[in-house]
């Protein structure tokens, strides 16, 4: 049992040494591929994560088919672009060593739940006819990957300077009793390791920055709805701390840049008089 | 034979290459000399519930990670005969080695069963298990032994042919690689030490060093010269493009070891150059662009084959001569030369 | 040493636990005991006193830390600005009366023009703009119209009615051309053209109607990665200069394009340079002459030495963060003609690693 039930109700401490609302660890970097449009790492825990961007960019000329048409011609142009989305986890992010073949249906639906959240943030009819490619590695997993994968991949857009309308920062909820126990007073949990997503049931959300707009609920274990506004909650704040630490990250590498000259420094809010 | 990606450039460009990387000494794009390897950043020990990892990043923004992890496994019984994997046979209890490592490679962008990236696992498997001993300190006891899974990553897109970046990634994480001491005695089932600092080197370090993973270094050549860690511009100019796997062989013999490691080679494979598939240079004399008048009719039937002309781009046809072929391997292997110092400069990254 | 392995650079990372403290490195002199983060356990929520910190230590440094702006960062609702690129406005509720704000959509430094409010972002591709000098390469060849590949978004058209015909530029587009219009430029070749429009989705038309535009050869090419904000080539008066280069290498162009791409080359003579004595009419014919051609001319080792020079001081300023105009690329040849004197060895070219960090600093220092 992960939650440990004698010693969390004397100290509601997990096992991990957490409280109910606690976040784990979360180390972010932006810009770790300088070949790259823009890519970032992330940690969440022990679930550690790559992305890498490509784009926006126009696709290719299609291999054998009709180069010589009419522009526009062969295929159709799209009045926005296409965010396509590839996760390879690798053979060793868990504890047992598992391949997983590129069409496994897990796979696939991780990369289609991303695609569809970042598409709802990323203008993209900026870009009409361009396809954004973002391709993710999982280096190591420990519970809340669906979370992590998010807030990598929105990372890495910023850096790829990819308009958006705001961060879309994902975190897990949980709560601390099974669905069988039935426990009237289970608390929610915040940020879920691979032991709690395991035994308890949990939820993945996303928001859109700092509000409560929701892009993503997902949830695939069983939980009585009285409880579920709970978490939902919990995971709510959740994504507005991480949204606060990621922010702070992504203004680090900024500000470093400007110091090092990298970048002009522009104006500053403070000086918006009209002269 | 793999390929590489093609690389997109114009005949003037390949032309101008093929020149510059023809003189003695050969000018290279960057300025190297032709021994000369691009700066990598390498670190091991990155991922912690891993048996052993290593990271490198070439200057060009290419990067590759590989984590090895070991898994016992019951090895299949002597007497079985036919079709248990291969396993079984003579009685030492030694199954077929190659069974024992398993290997998977990920490119970005590429299917699991494209053609390519299944060469470059093979070519990478068959290197690191050639070196015989490794199968044997696998083995647990006579009823058990761990099967090594190496995952390697390609976490950039490939621009360039990934073999070497795959590769000395993949000998770093090998190096860095432990395997619990084994506590149990004889043929009972295994158990270990918990205690990781008492893990034990796959690859014994310092005064117990017999062996060492192969490295593959990628190695071409132009007209007269060998070049050394080929960028993806000068791929596309190769004459002869070689996959080149390198050992390390063992003296018992004290005297020998102290001379320095004995180097052996372990594979040689051709590497059909991307210059196969770049567009030939027009010279100026059948350029219908070319001239003032430019639309004079063609008076007799156009040559098949037009002559090579100089500074015109002509893709490279037919084989190597071995001679060259020769030459290039000798020149990787030779005492003090390129793989040398490769593998000493892996030895001395330090393990995490 | 034919190899050096380099150990990873420490990163400064930031963690969300409180053994690292926010340093704010624009003022130094505060210490890490002052950040407000110490002990603000005042404001009371559920949340973490260590992310409180943090979330509390952000908004304060905010006012410091004016310079960047972040996706979803309100700029400023005074209906007197307007928005430029990088913002969005955001709809205002109809319950509530609050105009409509301005809102940051990249991370990025804030610019003003007059009224006009927008965020350049820290990196991205770059974006076309009328007039603009580029260099480009063929990725595609329809029927009456090439498609160029200059590192935007999108891929830049050049149709064939904006190039100069061999035979005379006031000469007829024949069907004849349109058949073999591979002749002029097929996949792959290099050219340097001008923007000429830009489309509705953003997309570039160019033209090379002028005698400097048109293919590249006698050189090697640089793709300077990551424009946008700042690092990378700039915009300047003069992106394309020839220069004398030392040890005997003669005369070398370099033409440096806006979207990022570098061609170095040895000087190829044009018309306009070059001294004829040939009328108006003659002009025309003997430029088209050359203009299409794909083979090379001779070129000297000492040339093909100095050109590999100059690649890899454009190569050694970006690695390096420093900018890429006519200005320091001169410097840094100049004093990589240096370098490589005083270390006795003048076949000696190789600016990557260390040696180029050593430019870069000598560069800065000046």
């Amino acid at each position: 049992m992960p939650l440990d039930t004698s010693a969390y109700s004397l100290a509601l401490l997990r096992v991990d040494g957490r409280r109910w609302n606690e976040l784990r660890r979360i180390h972010a970097q932006i810009r770790t591929q300088a070949a790259a449009d823009g890519s970032s790492y992330l940690e969440m825990g022990h679930t550690k994560v790559m992305c890498v961007v490509t784009g926006p960019s126009e696709p290719g000329p299609k291999r054998g088919g009709m180069t010589g048409g009419v522009g526009g011609g062969g295929g159709e142009r799209s009045s926005t672009a296409d965010v396509s989305v590839s996760v390879v986890i690798a053979g060793f992010s868990s504890v047992d060593r598992k391949r997983r073949g590129r069409g496994d249906k897990r796979t696939l639906e991780l990369q289609s739940t991303i695609s569809s959240a970042l598409a709802a943030s990323l203008h993209t009819h900026l870009h009409p006819n361009s396809t954004i490619a973002i391709s993710l590695h999982v280096l190591s997993q420990d519970g809340s990957l669906l979370a992590a994968l998010i807030n990598a991949a929105t990372l890495a857009c910023i850096d790829a300077g990819i308009p958006m309308t705001d961060y879309v920062v994902a975190c897990t909820a949980g709560s601390t009793s099974t669905y069988a126990a039935n426990d009237e007073g289970a608390d929610p949990l915040l940020d879920m390791n691979h032991q709690e997503e395991q035994e308890l049931p949990s939820l993945t959300v996303a928001t859109l920055g700092s509000s409560d707009r929701v892009a993503v609920l997902v949830c695939e274990s069983r939980v009585q709805v009285s409880r579920l506004e709970g978490m939902l909650a919990v995971g709510v704040d959740g994504c507005k701390q991480v949204r606060e630490i990621l922010d702070r990250v992504v203004r680090e590498k900024g500000r470093r840049m400007i110091q090092e000259g990298t970048i002009e420094k522009g104006m500053s809010l403070d000086d918006m008089d009209i002269d | 034979m793999a390929s590489t990606q093609h690389v997109l450039l114009s005949p003037a460009e390949l032309a101008y290459l093929h020149s510059s990387l023809s003189q003695t000494p050969p000018i290279r794009p960057d300025g190297r000399t032709a021994t000369q390897f691009r700066p990598l950043v390498a670190e091991t020990g990155i991922l912690p519930g891993t048996n052993g990892s290593a990271r490198i990043c070439f200057a060009d923004g290419t990067e590759a990670i590989v984590g090895v992890k070991a898994e016992v496994e019951a090895t299949g019984r002597q007497e079985e005969e036919g079709d248990e994997e291969g396993e079984g046979g003579s009685g030492n209890g030694n199954g077929n080695g190659s069974d024992w490592v398993e290997m998977s490679v990920e490119i970005p962008g590429v299917r699991d069963d494209d053609s390519g990236t299944a060469f470059l696992a093979a070519m990478l498997s068959e290197a690191v298990v050639a070196d015989g001993g490794l199968v044997g300190r696998l083995r647990i006891n006579g009823r058990f032994h761990w099967k090594l899974y190496l995952d390697i990553l390609l976490i950039s897109p490939p621009l360039s042919y990934p073999l070497p970046l795959l590769s000395l990634t993949t000998h770093l994480a090998l190096l860095a690689t432990r395997l619990p001491r084994l506590k149990s005695e004889g043929d009972e089932d295994p158990f270990f030490d918990d205690d990781w600092a008492a893990a034990t080197y796959l690859y014994p370090r310092g005064e117990k060093r017999t062996r060492r993973p192969p490295v593959t270094l990628l190695v071409m050549a132009v007209g007269k010269n060998i070049i050394f860690d080929p960028s993806k511009e000068e791929l596309a100019v190769a004459d002869v493009t070689l996959a080149v796997s390198v050992g390390e062989e063992s003296k018992p013999d004290s005297e020998k070891q102290k001379r320095g490691r004995r180097l052996k080679l372990v594979a040689v494979r051709t590497v059909d150059p991307p210059s196969r598939l770049t567009p030939p240079g027009v010279p100026n004399a059948v350029n219908a662009a070319y001239g003032a008048g430019g639309r004079q009719k063609q008076t007799g039937p156009r040559p098949v084959e037009p002559e090579a002309v100089e500074g015109v781009w002509r893709a490279p046809r037919g084989g190597a001569k071995p001679v060259v072929m020769a030459a290039l391997v000798q020149k990787t292997l030779e005492a003090g030369g390129v793989a040398d110092e490769v593998l000493d400069a892996l030895d001395g990254v330090d393990l995490g | 040493m034919p190899i050096t392995i380099l150990a990873p650079k420490p990163v400064r990372s930031t963690h969300s636990k409180p053994a690292t403290h926010i340093r704010n490195p624009s003022s130094s002199s505060i210490d890490s005991d002052d950040a407000p983060g110490g002990a603000n356990l005042a404001s009371p929520g559920p949340g973490n006193p260590d992310i409180m910190d943090f979330i509390s230590s952000t908004a304060a440094t905010r006012r410091t830390d004016v310079d960047i702006v972040t996706p979803g960062e309100t700029i400023t609702d005074d209906p007197q600005w307007m928005r430029g690129h990088g913002t969005y406005t955001s709809q205002p509720t109809s319950s509530s009366d609050t105009l409509p704000a301005i809102i940051s959509s990249v991370a990025g430094t804030l610019t003003r023009t007059n009224k006009l409010l927008s965020v350049r972002p820290l990196r991205a591709r770059y974006t076309p703009e009328v007039g603009d000098l580029v260099v480009g390469r063929i990725v595609e060849v329809q029927a009456k119209r090439w498609r160029v590949d200059v590192g935007a978004t999108q891929l830049a058209s050049l149709p064939l009615s904006a190039i100069n015909l061999p035979g005379g530029i006031l000469r007829k587009r024949t069907e004849t051309d349109e058949l073999q219009i591979r002749s002029f430029f097929a996949e792959g070749d290099l050219l340097v053209a001008e923007v000429q429009q830009l489309y509705q989705d953003g997309g570039a038309g160019l033209h090379t109607r002028s005698l400097k535009y048109g293919k590249l050869r006698n050189g090697v090419f640089v793709a300077v990665a990551g424009m946008g904000g700042g690092g990378g080539v700039v915009r300047s008066r003069r992106q394309v200069w020839t220069l004398d280069a030392a040890n005997g290498g003669g005369q070398v162009d370099v033409i440096l394009g806006v979207n990022g791409y570098v061609w170095i080359s040895k000087h190829v003579e044009t018309p306009e340079t070059a001294n004829t004595t040939t009328g108006i009419t003659n002009l025309e014919e003997s430029v088209s002459a050359t203009m299409y051609s794909s083979q090379n001319d001779q070129i000297g080792v000492e040339t093909m030495r100095e050109i590999a020079r100059l690649r890899g001081v454009v190569t050694a300023l970006v690695e390096n963060g420093l900018r890429v105009d006519e200005d320091m690329v001169m410097r840094g040849y100049h004093e990589a003609v240096e370098m490589a004197l005083l270390t006795g060895d003048a076949d000696d070219i190789y600016l990557g690693g260390e040696k180029g960090e050593q430019l870069a600093a000598a560069l800065m220092a000046v």
